[in-house]
């Protein structure tokens, strides 16, 4: 079954955003990669084959450039994919010791989802909030810090109520067209050029000079 | 322009690369990623030099050094990787020779490569012929201070039926991978991850055969090996005979690896003006048949069945055999025989009075080609008409693309130096340009780079293109009409029922539009056995026709297993390497030896004279064609024409003023001579790979297993092993 099939306005969008060459098509394959991601949780090889074809190009080299990134997934993940970094900080703050328990806890090995399709697992490398270790971030939804053994508990729990807490900060974003960056609640932050107007210019300054 | 190099000065072509001119100057620069005809991409950083270049100053002049009055060599903080760097004017480079900290680097970075390569040269079909084991002991340290554990991956990948992947090995350089995109078109490999996980892989469920087996070749350690020969051979221990391929009409230069009497692997020879370094991959694995299930001993009937035989036995025979035919007699060689064997069969033919003889495959009628493959290559306007390249001249295909990306590596620098390197104006992912291809006729591997395509077939197919009736037929002519050097290829589809009609039309529509033309001839020497007239005369009857002949005598022929009769009317003999159908039928079966152990000459599409040198590999009692017609002439009691090589070169020459003896191994380009027109009665359909060629291991007598049981072996105890999610 095809994922791009009926989703032709959003394929048009997302190559209108390339110089129309080949090359330019070539270029759609991030935002292919991501959106297939984004929906189904990881990229299978039906999906590499079927972006490989809306770019023009092959499916080794789909692979290639999504193998390039640790953030693309070529196992399904659960609903909530845990990533817990695993870098310096946070293991003096006890990661390890916050992996073990997780994986034990809800049975999950790194690759595999849990029986009920909630959970998966992942060590990754520095989540750049080493202030805060150890640090646990939830699908692409934000950072959860200074995951102490019982705040780690809660936030299982809450999980297996389909009621995740909200996150203690959330993870920042692509940059927009509109060159802006978003966080990923879609909260806009910082500026953009697009946004400036001509200064406010009070009547009469400048005078006759 | 003016180059020093380790203080000598050297004067250079502009755009000279750094290792080039390095080269140039007789000094040594090691690499691994660089390669003649593959663009540079500075991927290994073996070939470190330091560079300094003079500087202008304010005033436009050079700045000099003050204690010597030269101009000041600026140079550069760091050692540079020379084959991405371009030599300029006055520029000065240190190698290894003179620069300690080049030295240094260089050991540095071999110490760098060999961290994650496995001690695997005892082993490793590579080694003794590796350039990461030679480079390691010229340049490394000879020792490593790495002491943790090495990376740990797949070591018998295989990312096809030919080709298997010790990914432990590689080393990154990424020649496979830029070979595939820049030399056949294909983007089937990449690097998969990243880092020290890096491997090549392809996701298209293997690679495509055509021109695969070259990998294997250019890689420069042993992580991409020939899976037929794996293991079959250490490279001191192979015989080494540099010859030419005749399994199409391409004539490629490869050289045959042979031990114990053995073809163990052929790999690919480099002939600029004809396969550059490339070939297909019939000519590289489909060696077998050389090899297996050889026929030894001559033959002879008796009581209705095929005994063994002396030679003597096997004359006496064909004495008998003969008698009451007379002239009566035909004799048909496979037209991949070499011009020497061709003399020798037409001159016995002669002494007989025979009419009958023949080669096959050939057309009736043959127009003559004019192009050379580097016309092609330079070609700014290409049609193809008729052919399926991928069965009847593969490497053509890749002169075609070359065309198509930009044309032939520039020259300069590969005749005037000793090792080039590839030129700097090569780009990887070079930009194809499908609109200077037209392909008219069946679909086949070529048409995904062509920008005209036409499916059409049929006689008229040319005066169809002369006169165009659709608007692709249009764009096609336009397209030869508009280049300047249009090259025009015509194929089986075309020529089978070619005439002389049909060459007059070619002959002016490639007047007007001032094209070459490459017909593809049949088989791999029919251009030179056509040109001796080896047809039949008047009276004679063609190959297809033996059940017409009394007696017949065919040379590495299979026509029962074609459908055709298999025998003559009266008493047949064959000469071939194997019991064919053929032979199973016949009277009298002499063995013979394989194209890879002939000595002689052969004629390839460009009408290029070629020479084949006969490796050892163990023939039994098999003879040559020319040594086979002695015994034939002795059973019909003729004296024989022509007695061996040298004799048939001298009737060659008496006749045709054709010297053979000094053919260099690039082969020279001689003139063309229109070959006899004659009926076939039977039309040629071109297959590159033949049954017995295609390697299959359980049939190479090494105790290797098939491919089902070791799919089967592979999937018995081995559960799928979780990946970490981490590195997926
Ligand atoms: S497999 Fe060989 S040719 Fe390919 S990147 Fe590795 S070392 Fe280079
Ligand atoms: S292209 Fe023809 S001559 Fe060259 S290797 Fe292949 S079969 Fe042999
Ligand atoms: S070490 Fe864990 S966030 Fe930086
Ligand atoms: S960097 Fe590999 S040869 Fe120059």
């Amino acid at each position: 079954m095809s994922y791009f099939a009926d989703k032709h306005p959003l394929v048009a969008d997302i190559f209108s955003r390339y110089p129309d060459s080949p090359q330019g098509r070539r270029s759609a394959l991030m935002p292919l990669l991501r959106e297939v991601q984004d929906a189904e949780g990881f990229v299978s090889e039906a999906r590499m084959a079927e972006i490989a074809a809306l770019c023009g190009t092959t499916a080794t080299e789909v692979r290639s450039v999504m193998s390039f990134y640790s953030t693309y997934h070529t196992l399904p993940t659960g609903r909530y994919h845990l990533q817990v970094c695993s870098t310096l900080m946070c293991s003096l703050a006890g990661s390890d010791e916050l992996w073990d328990h997780l994986v034990s806890h809800l049975d999950v090995q790194p690759g595999d989802v849990s029986a009920d399709g909630r959970f998966s697992v992942q060590k990754v490398e520095c989540l750049g909030s080493c202030g805060t270790a150890p640090v646990v971030q939830i699908n692409d939804e934000g950072y959860y810090e200074n995951v102490t053994r019982s705040k780690c508990d809660r936030l299982i729990a809450a999980l297996r109520q389909d009621a995740p807490p909200p996150p203690d900060n959330p993870v920042p974003v692509t940059v927009r067209e509109d060159g802006r960056q978003m966080m990923a609640t879609g909260e806009r932050v910082g500026a953009s050029i697009h946004d400036r107007g001509p200064l406010p210019m009070p009547a009469g300054a400048g005078g006759e000079a | 322009m003016k180059v020093t190099i380790d203080g000598i000065p050297v004067d250079l072509p502009a755009g000279t690369s750094g290792i080039d001119a390095v080269f140039h100057a007789g000094r040594d620069v090691p690499y691994f990623c660089a390669h003649p005809y593959l663009s540079p991409v500075g991927a290994c950083r073996m070939c470190l030099v330091e560079a300094g270049t003079p500087r202008k100053g304010k005033d436009g002049q050079f700045e000099l050094d003050e204690a010597t009055g030269q101009p000041k060599i600026f140079w550069m903080p760091k050692p540079m990787a020379s084959c991405t760097m371009q030599a300029t004017e006055g520029m000065h480079i240190r190698t290894a020779k003179t620069s300690d900290v080049v030295a240094k680097a260089q050991a540095g970075m071999m110490e760098f490569t060999l961290l994650n390569h496995p001690l695997d040269c005892p082993t490793c079909d590579k080694g003794g012929a590796c350039e990461l084991q030679d480079r390691a002991f010229e340049y490394g340290y000879g020792a490593s201070r790495y002491g943790f554990d090495r990376r740990h991956a797949d070591k018998h990948y295989a990312l096809s039926d030919f080709i298997i992947l010790d990914q432990e090995r590689c080393i990154h350089c990424k020649r496979c991978v830029r070979y595939f995109e820049e030399v056949p078109g294909q983007e089937v490999l990449d690097f998969i991850e990243r880092g020290g996980h890096t491997f090549i892989d392809t996701e298209e469920g293997g690679l495509p055969v055509g021109f695969q087996g070259n990998i294997a070749d250019i890689c420069p350690v042993g992580a991409l090996l020939d899976n037929v020969a794996r293991f079959r051979g250490r490279n001191w221990e192979y015989e080494h005979t540099p010859t030419t391929c005749t399994l199409c009409p391409v004539g490629c230069s490869i050289v045959v690896d042979a031990r114990n009497g053995r073809l163990e692997r052929v790999v690919a020879g480099e002939n600029r003006d004809v396969n550059e370094m490339w070939i297909c991959d019939a000519g590289r694995f489909g060696h077998v048949f050389a090899t297996e299930e050889r026929l030894t001993l001559p033959l002879v009937r008796v009581g209705g069945e095929l005994r063994e035989a002396t030679w003597d036995q096997a004359v006496d025979a064909m004495r008998q055999g003969f008698l009451g035919h007379g002239r009566n007699v035909g004799l048909y060689l496979n037209a991949d025989s070499t011009l020497e064997e061709g003399a020798a069969l037409v001159a016995l033919a002669e002494a007989i009075g025979t009419p009958s003889l023949d080669h096959w495959p050939r057309y009736a009628h043959t127009p003559m080609g004019t192009a050379t493959l580097a016309d092609v290559a330079t070609a700014d306007g290409i049609v193809v008409l008729g052919a399926d390249l991928g069965e009847e001249a593969p490497v053509v295909e890749l002169r075609i693309l070359e065309a198509l990306r930009g044309g032939l590596l520039p020259a300069e620098f590969a005749h005037a130096h000793g090792t080039a390197i590839a030129d700097l104006r090569l780009t990887e992912r070079p930009a194809r340009q499908p609109e200077k291809l037209a392909v008219i006729g069946r679909e086949s591997r070529l048409w995904a780079h062509a920008g005209i395509r036409v499916s059409a077939g049929g006689p008229d197919i040319l005066t169809r293109l002369s006169r165009p009736d659709t608007p692709e037929l249009q764009a096609a002519l336009r397209l030869l009409e508009g280049a300047e050097r249009p090259v025009l290829i015509l194929g089986a589809d075309v020529l089978n029922t070619a005439d002389a009609a049909f060459s007059a039309a070619l002959n002016g529509l490639a007047a007007r539009v001032g094209a070459k033309v490459l017909a593809l001839p049949a088989g791999a020497n029919s251009r030179g056995l056509g040109g001796l007239n080896l047809v039949p005369g008047t009276g004679g009857l063609p190959y297809a026709r033996l059940d017409g002949v009394g007696a017949a005598f065919l040379s590495r022929l299979d026509p029962a297993a074609q459908g055709l009769p298999g025998r003559a009317r009266g008493f047949t003999v064959v000469h071939d390497t194997h019991l064919t159908a053929t032979a199973q039928m016949a009277d009298v079966v002499l063995p013979a030896v394989t194209n890879y152990e002939k000595r002689g000459t052969t004629v390839n599409l460009e009408g290029r004279l070629l020479p084949l040198a006969q490796a050892p590999l163990r023939a039994g009692e098999g003879a040559d064609l020319i040594r086979a017609l002695v015994a034939v002439a002795e059973a019909l009691g003729i004296r024989p024409p022509v007695r061996g090589l040298r004799g048939a070169q001298t009737w060659l020459e008496g006749r045709y003023g054709l010297r053979l003896a000094d053919v260099p191994e690039q082969g020279v380009i001689q003139p063309p001579r229109p070959p006899g027109d004659a009926a076939t009665g039977v039309s040629y359909a071109p297959q590159l790979w033949k049954p017995r060629m295609v390697p299959r291991p359980e049939r190479r007598g090494s105790g290797v297993l098939g491919r089902e049981a070791r799919t089967e072996l592979w999937e018995l105890p081995m559960a799928p092993s979780p990946q970490p999610g981490g590195d997926d």
